[in-house]
């Protein structure tokens, strides 16, 4: 009987905790003001959430197939939201021309800035 | 008390504390269900208030893993088997879709910017041409 109530915690605990790690996957997506930073609050809900939430359904069901069907589920979701998530930060920063400014990269920015820190330093001394 | 009787009464107080616990279960599950419900109305309001596309496809994907959970905590409080099927169909369609959709987008935008460099394009040589037409004009009138 004590071994039923166990299993009844632990199913409860795993499933609370992926609850929440949903509820801060929603309010981050609300919360968060550029789609890249939604995107980060939006994977949190689609690893660890549903890998908590099927846990506790796997502990709650035992050993049997129904188990490997919901943690084929987890399979699945692990391989495919890096994959969505890499085709929706793509579209993202082909089509939001706003991000130029955030996206420059040191390398293609940092020699322009040398030269121009260069040439004040020229004309300071030529001053 | 006959060994019978013992036997039934054994049963019936066992039934009692398995009643129990699937009462808990019960309660634990319907609770859960409640909770994602919440957070699904919540994803569905920013993928309609969402700014950009890629907004709204990141709050539609996201409703799409709960309603996921859903149907996986519901084959376990229905005790149904074949909703975890379906479960495994609906992350394979949602993935599809958010891959289609991503690609649908990119190409709409690249489309629309070809669109308005061939515009410009198309404006830059009537001006050009008229700057022409212009200057030989009064390349004339010098002559003249």
């Amino acid at each position: 009987m004590t071994g039923l109530w166990i299993q009844w915690i632990l199913a409860a605990g795993c499933l609370l905790i992926g609850l929440f790690f949903m509820i801060t996957a929603v309010f981050g997506v609300n919360r968060f003001r550029k789609a890249l930073n939604r995107m980060h609050a939006a994977a949190l809900g689609d690893t660890l959430g549903i890998l908590f939430v099927i846990l506790g359904l796997i502990v709650v069901r035992g050993f049997s197939l129904d188990s490997l069907k919901l943690f084929l589920v987890i399979l699945f979701f692990w391989i495919a939201s890096p994959v969505s998530g890499h085709m929706l930060s793509r579209l993202e920063v082909m089509t939001n021309e706003d991000l130029g400014e955030l996206l420059l990269i040191d390398r293609e920015h940092k020699p322009h800035e040398a030269e121009e820190e260069e040439e004040r330093e020229e004309n300071h001394e030529g001053v | 008390m006959p060994p019978s009787l013992r036997m039934t009464w054994d049963t019936r107080q066992e039934r009692g504390k398995m009643e129990g616990i699937n009462q808990a279960y019960e309660i634990l599950l319907t609770g859960a269900m409640i909770v994602l419900a919440v957070l699904i109305v919540l994803s569905l309001i920013r993928s309609i208030l969402g700014p950009g596309i890629p907004d709204r496809i990141i709050a539609v994907n996201m409703t799409g893993t709960m309603i996921i959970m859903v149907i996986a905590i519901l084959s376990v409080l229905l005790d149904e088997n074949y909703l975890v099927d379906v479960c495994l169909i609906y992350a394979m369609i949602s993935f599809l879709g958010v891959v289609v959709l991503c690609k649908v987008y990119t190409g709409v935008y690249l489309q629309r910017k070809h669109m308005k460099a061939d515009l410009h394009a198309i404006d830059d040589n009537l001006h050009h041409q008229e700057h022409e037409i212009i200057e030989e004009a009064g390349e004339k009138e010098e002559a003249r």
